[in-house]
Parts: C-alpha cells; structure tokens; sequence
C-alpha cells in the first residue's frame, strides 16, 4: 500500500484535555492525582504519556474512558473535549456510545483481560452487537478480519478457541483486535507491553505502530519506558506527581529534555553498554561450580492423566568467581530464576552438582546444607512480598544472624549498621516495612542478606519492580557494597540493558538452556547464539541514543 | 495500623452493639456471686412465682428457684465453656493445620484425610457420644466440644499457610537458615492471626450453643447451673410458665448473637476491601 507523506497542516484535534484535575480522597499523601493537565491528541500521531509509578500517567487516560473509582476519585475541574464535545459533562449514555465505538483501551495484564469462560470471537463480536447493527455473518467475517489484521496465524481457529489456549502476546494481538473492531478514532494503550518479554513487546509495538500508520488512527500510549518512548512516540508528555513537566516532539524530548526532572530520568536509563571497565580476569578458583543441573517440572495436563513435563533447567553448567559479577539474562519461563533458588537451596535439583566451598549443595540435607547457607544470600524480587509485614526492619535483618546463633543484642546493633551502610535512616529499625517505599525496601532486603555475611549474593530481579530513578539509586547501592565487600554475586535480569552495564560475564537461557555464556562485552558485542541476536534486536528504544551529557547522576 | 483497626470495627453499628452485649453477659458472669450469693440451687421462693412477684425480678421455677440468679450464675458456666472449649479447638486446630500447610506432601494428605473424619460425623451426635462416654463434667463437656470444632479451623489455617508458604519473605528466612518451628510460629502464623481470630469468635457461639443444648439433653454438668439445663427442665411447663423457659433461653440468644456480631465486625475490619464494599 502506497502511504502519502505526512499531511502537511495539523488537523483540528482529535481529544483535548483541557486543565483536566482528578481529586484524590482526603487524607492521602496529596490531594490531587492529576492537577490542571493539558494536552491534545491530534490525530494520526502516536502521543507517549511518561512517567513513574504514582505519577498519575494512567489516571488521566481512565477519565477519558469513564474508568475512574467511583467514589474515590473523581474529576473536580477541567474538561475532556471529543471532536470538541466535552465528555465530562456528556450523559451516561452518550458516554458509552463513545467508548468502545470511537475510542478504545487496551490494557496492561493481557492475561486477565480476556474474560476466561467466552471465546474469542464472542469477545470481539460483543463490542460489535452493540454498537453496529451488522449481521451475525458479517460480524464473523469482521472478527476473522480484524484477527487476521493483528497479525494471529488461523483467525479462523482462533476465532472459535478460548483464551487459555492463547499465550500472553496472542492475547495482547486479541485485545488490539477487539479495540480495533470497531475501527476508534483514538486506541489508548495502557502499559501494553509491560507485562510482556522483550521479544513479545517488539512485536505488540511494531503492530501497533503499524496499524496506527496504516488506519491513520490517534494513539495514546502510557509508558513508564523511555526505551518504547524512543521506539514508537511521536510527541511525548512527561508526567511527575500529576502534572505535564514537559510536553513536545519525541525527537527534542528525548535528545534535548528541557526539564531537569526528564533529564534525570533518561539519565537514570540504564544505557546497555557494557562498561569500560577491564575485562573480569578471574583470580582464584570459582567460588561456586553448577555442573550439569536439570529440574523438569511435572504439570498435570489437561487432558485425564496426560502430564506435560516442563524442562526449567537443562543440564545447566555455572562458575562464579570471588568478586565476579554474572548475570543471567532471559525470558520470562526460562529457567533463571529456578537456577538461582536452586543454588540457595529452595529447590531441588533432579541431577547435577553444585559445588560451593568444597562441599556439592546438591547432595546436602537440609542439616548438612545450613552451614554452607549462610553464605549464599539471595536478595529477592518483589520489594513487598519478601519482607514480613508483621516484624519490624530491626527484626527482619537481624534475624538471620540470630538463627546462627548470635546473640540477639548484638544481632541488632549490626542491623541498625548495615540499615545505615544501605542508606536508610536510623528510625528505620523500629518501623514495619509498609512504611517504606519500594525502593527502601529492597534496601532491607539488601541489609538482610548482608547481616549473614555471604560470600555469594544471589539477586533475582532485584530492580525490576522499581521505577527507573530508584532502579539506578538500587543498582548503584548493589554495585558499591559488592565492590566493598568483594562479593561475588548472580545478578538474574530481563532487562539487557542492565545486565550489560553490571555484569562481568553474561549467560543466556532459553527454555533451561544456557545458550550462551561469556564475558559481557562479548556477549553483547558480538553475539553468536541467534536467541542472543533476537533479545538484543528487541531492545526497545535502540536508534536512540541517549544524551549522556546531562545525565542526572 | 492497630488505630485503624479500631475506627474500622467501631464504624460497624452491629459490632459495638455485639461488643456491648457480649461484655454486659461477661459482665453478670463475673458479679453472680455479688448479685446473687445464694447458691441457684437453692429455693427462694414459692414455686411458679411470676416474674417481679415476690421481689423475684424473673420468677421461680417449678421448685422455687430464682431464674435470675440462675441466668447469672449459667452466663458464668457458658461462657467458661465457650472459651475454654475454644482455645483448646484452636490450639488443635492451628497447629495441625499449620503443620499440615508448612510441610505439604504426605503429611498434609494424612492431616487432611484425619481432619476430613471429623468433619463428616455430624458434630452434635459426636458431642452426645463423647460426653455419654466420659459422665458429664465440665471437663469432658470442654473436650467434646473441641474435638468437634478443630477440623473447619485446621481446614482455613492450612489453606493460609499453603499460600503464606511460597511468599518471598518466607523463602529469604529458609535462606537465613531459620528452623521450622520458628518461621511456621514466628513468619507464617502472624500473618493469619486475622482469620483465626474472625473464626474463632464465631467458634465461642457455637461453643456455647452444643453446650445449652447438651444441657438441655441432661447431659449437662449436674453441680453446674447453665442455660441449657434450664430450658431443658422447664420445657415441660411451657405453657404454664412461659418465663422459666423465656429467660435462659434468651440469654442463649442474645449472647449468641452477640459473639456473631462481633465475629462479624472483626471480619469486616480485618479485611479491608469488604469493609469498602459495605460502604457503597
């Protein structure tokens, strides 16, 4: 199809938000979840929202869909113009003629967006029964095309099958087929591809540019990843504890940020460079030798007493060095993160040995493994399930040392100093983790694993479920005491970027498999394992590069 | 945390009002003595008095003894039984149920197949049985009880610690080398205080309610004055004396609804997003 080049004047805009302010209930930490916003949506442009968690990026988008809490939140001023119809004070009814008819969502979670009980095509159809008077054949024909439009193999089939039988991504593709079935004039994209691997997110965001160049539609799309921003965004808005902080063409934003606040969260960007540092040359022996680990997961299939195995680690091969740092990079399913609970014990191995400190973990009772534990500590995940929200921090560091022993006056004392080596307050012994944000809690968690003194220290996701700017404050923090300590740590990421700026030597795996291992700069330079190759092509944002000189250390 | 607690509980009508009953019968309990020292076994007046005749604020039963005193001095019995029974199904009942959550497997399969045997004999002719067995006493009355109320318990605990049990912050105290006994009392059973506690108010209703009516079988404890009893042997002059029967069985009632009340208020505090939904 032969596209004309970009029309040449600005059509009238499409959406208008015009000092669109959203009160919070009384008694938060602020009154308003967003304050007098204003921007336009034009249309066939793609308009990036940016912004951390809580910076009321989603807010504003669940206005214009209707989608707010009732009663907590609700619109005190402002105005939302439609083709400069204003939604805000439209009839109900009027509302929902526009919604799903003239502008669609699409959300984050794919996988509980789908109502699990219809099938697919009855999904679809539904929007379509409702708001065109079209017949039930033509209504097929329109799901199988819209299907199809979305790039899914056999629409057909598709059509007909339940959404379990759908991985994360085609579910994704689903959800833009039914925003689109309608043919919107404006598609909102909450978060699309947060919850999705590298490689699926590639593929949603070229669709979904794809489809907006072709249908010439308006897109709204909510990021909290300068990286997509990069990849897809016409203009960009950058959004900070509810207001615009910066609004303008992708181009200047990203490589020309006028406001500090932008400046310091593309500053924050991990830039996915392996750093300059010497390569690792291992001095000593490896502190920690994987040979051949396997695990397979036995899952009852669906059908009576069918049973699907499912491979999590390959006959998997691993050496940590003292003062290494490695980094396990994959998708999601992979196996990396059973290989680090392996190591810490929290799962069995079906075969392999893993050597640490002259003994083979594997072979070790429970007993038998409790000295060798205390020196491999793992630092997990989520910030707010790995911290018990009934024991006070002072309590939750020191109580490992006590388990081995230590007497519990002294155990608290070495808390309090490693709350302060992690950088955290003094009163932070006394308080119960929800007091503290998430970024400060994976500091606990770092001072917890710390108080048993490891000699190796497992991180699984440590940053993955933080914003950017805490992300860089947290891997920094992960940086210096390892260099101060001289610990060797398995560092286990989805996000390459991070993995190439921290790691000395880099594995990747792949359904178990580690597929490839070497040092960063090799891995990352020159890949020789086609997966590697395709992880890396996904990278999001990878035409950009960012200005480092205003970075925000 | 515990302030919010609080307002949450206090905002819900039902539970203060359930509160206040409940703490009225503790109450009347613990003043029995003061306000009636006579023993409730004795005569006090003539038999079939009516109530507020004779200075008698309920009446007399069919041999002349005071009913009132006899609520007061029963409110002691039902309520001991009530909670004595309670604590010792939930001491059964949480550490089968945690055991059988934290450890999984064969364990738990064997627990649960046990737990499952008490569940399916219906609970009252089990009581009868037991007591029938062991001669009514106030101990063989709190053991029978117990042994019928631990399994729904041990069922709940169970199923928290089965999800409580993968959470992150579990793992990282197996990491720190953390025994068993403490991560299932120190990690895990803190964090379902909640339900137990919503449960087992509910539980010291049903306490009572299989003691009144073990009571009003006869097999009650024959040296102690409870409710059960006195409905139990005033049923027969029902329709002559409505007030022998009225009073106790009134006090079951009340005391009953009560503790649901409040077994009810805690649920709602305890849990956030249901108290929300109450409100809208």
């Amino acid at each position: 199809m032969s596209e004309t080049p970009e029309i040449a004047e600005p059509a009238a805009p499409l959406l208008e938000i015009r000092g669109l302010t959203v009160a919070l209930p009384e008694g938060g930490d602020r009154a308003f979840a967003v304050e007098k916003i204003d921007y336009v949506l034009n249309p066939d442009e793609i308009l990036c929202v940016v912004g951390e968690s809580g910076s009321g990026k989603s807010v504003t988008a669940h206005a214009i869909m209707g989608l707010l809490p009732k009663p907590d939140l609700r619109i005190a001023a402002g105005g939302i113009l439609f083709k400069g119809r204003n939604v805000v004070t439209m009839a109900e009814a009027e509302q929902r003629r526009l919604r799903g008819h003239r502008i669609a969502m699409i959300f984050q979670e794919p996988m509980t967006a789908l109502n699990p009980l219809m099938r697919i095509g009855a999904q679809i159809e539904e929007a379509l029964e409702i708001h065109t008077d079209l017949g039930k054949a033509a209504r097929a024909a329109r799901v199988v095309e819209m299907l199809a439009a979305v790039g899914l193999p056999n629409p057909e089939e598709i059509r007909k099958s339940y959404p379990f039988r759908l991985s994360g991504g085609q579910r994704q593709r689903v959800m833009i087929a039914m925003a689109l079935a309608l043919k919107p004039d404006i598609l909102i994209a909450d978060e699309p591809t947060t919850a999705l691997d590298v490689t699926t997110q590639k593929q949603i965001l070229d669709l979904i540019k794809a489809i907006q160049r072709e249908r010439r539609m308006a897109v709204l799309f909510i990021t909290h990843d300068f990286g997509v921003v990069a990849e897809i965004a016409d203009r960009v808005a950058v959004m900070r504890h509810g207001r615009i902080v910066e609004l303008g063409a992708a181009e200047q934003v990203l490589n020309r940020p006028s406001h500090p606040y932008t400046r310091a969260l593309i500053g924050a960007l991990p830039h996915g460079r392996p750093a300059d540092k010497p390569a690792f040359a291992p001095a000593a022996a490896p502190i920690l030798a994987a040979r051949d680990v396997h695990k397979v997961y036995r899952v009852a299939g669906t059908r009576v007493g069918g049973r699907r195995e499912l491979v999590v680690s390959d006959h998997v091969n691993l050496d940590i060095h003292p003062g290494e740092t490695v980094g396990l990079v994959g998708e999601s399913g992979s196996g990396k993160s059973t290989l680090a609970r392996t190591i810490v014990g929290l799962v069995k191995p079906d075969g392999g040995r893993i050597d640490f400190a002259g003994a083979d973990l594997v072979a070790l009772d429970r007993e038998g493994f409790r000295p060798y534990r205390r020196h491999v500590q793992m630092v997990f995940q989520d910030p707010y399930a790995s911290l018990n929200p009934r024991h006070t921090v002072g309590d939750i560091v020191a109580q490992g040392p006590v388990a081995y022993g230590t007497p519990r006056a002294e155990a608290r004392a070495r808390a309090a100093e490693l709350l302060r080596l992690v950088g955290l307050e003094d009163s932070a012994v006394a308080r119960y983790p929800h007091e503290f944000s998430g970024g400060q809690r994976q500091r606990i968690s770092i001072a917890r694993a710390l108080a048993m003194e490891p000699k190796l220290l497992i991180a699984d996701e440590p940053v993955s479920a933080l914003d950017a700017s805490v992300q860089a404050q947290v891997l920094k923090l992960l940086a210096e005491i390892k260099e101060r300590l001289g610990l060797a740590m398995l560092f286990i990421t989805h996000d390459l970027r991070i993995a190439a700026e921290i790691c000395d030597t880099v594995g990747v795996m792949k359904l178990g498999k580690l597929v490839e291992i070497g040092p960063a700069a090799e891995v990352f330079g020159s890949p020789r394992h086609p997966y590697t190759r395709a992880l890396l092509d996904a990278i999001p944002g990878q035409g950009w590069a960012p200005p480092q000189d205003h970075g925000g250390s | 945390m515990n302030r919010d607690f609080l307002h949450a509980f206090a905002r819900n009508k039902g539970a203060v009002l359930g509160l206040a009953i409940v703490g009225a019968v503790i109450l009347v309990a613990l003043a029995a003595d003061l306000l009636f020292p006579a023993s409730p076994w004795e005569m006090a007046g003539a038999p079939f008095g009516r109530p507020l005749a004779d200075g008698m604020l309920m009446g007399t039963d069919m041999l002349g003894r005071d009913i009132a005193s006899g609520v007061a001095h029963g409110a002691r019995v039902s309520l001991l039984i009530g909670l004595a029974s309670t604590l010792a199904a939930v001491a059964i009942g949480v550490l089968l149920g945690a055991v059988a959550g934290y450890y999984g497997g064969r364990l738990d399969d064997l627990l649960m197949r046990f737990t499952e045997l008490f569940q399916t004999i219906p609970n009252f002719v089990l009581v009868v049985v037991i007591v029938a067995i062991f001669t009514p006493s106030l101990v063989s009355i709190v053991v029978a009880i117990a042994l019928v109320s631990w399994a729904p318990l041990a069922r709940l605990v169970r199923g928290e610690f089965l999800s409580l049990r993968s959470r992150e912050f579990v793992q990282a105290a197996i990491t720190c080398g953390q025994g068993d006994a403490t991560i299932i009392f120190r990690q895990i059973l803190p964090n379902c205080m909640s339900p137990i506690i919503v449960s087992a108010s509910l539980m010291v209703a049903t306490a009572i309610l299989l003691e009144s009516s073990l009571s009003f079988l006869g097999l009650g404890d024959p040296n102690a004055m409870s409710w059960g009893f006195m409905v139990g042997s005033a049923r027969t002059v029902l329709r002559q004396a409505w007030w022998m029967c009225f009073f106790p069985g009134f006090a079951i009632l009340l005391t009953v609804l009560g503790l649901n009340l409040i077994g009810e208020g805690l649920n709602d505090a305890f849990n956030p997003r249901l108290r929300r939904k109450r409100k809208a």
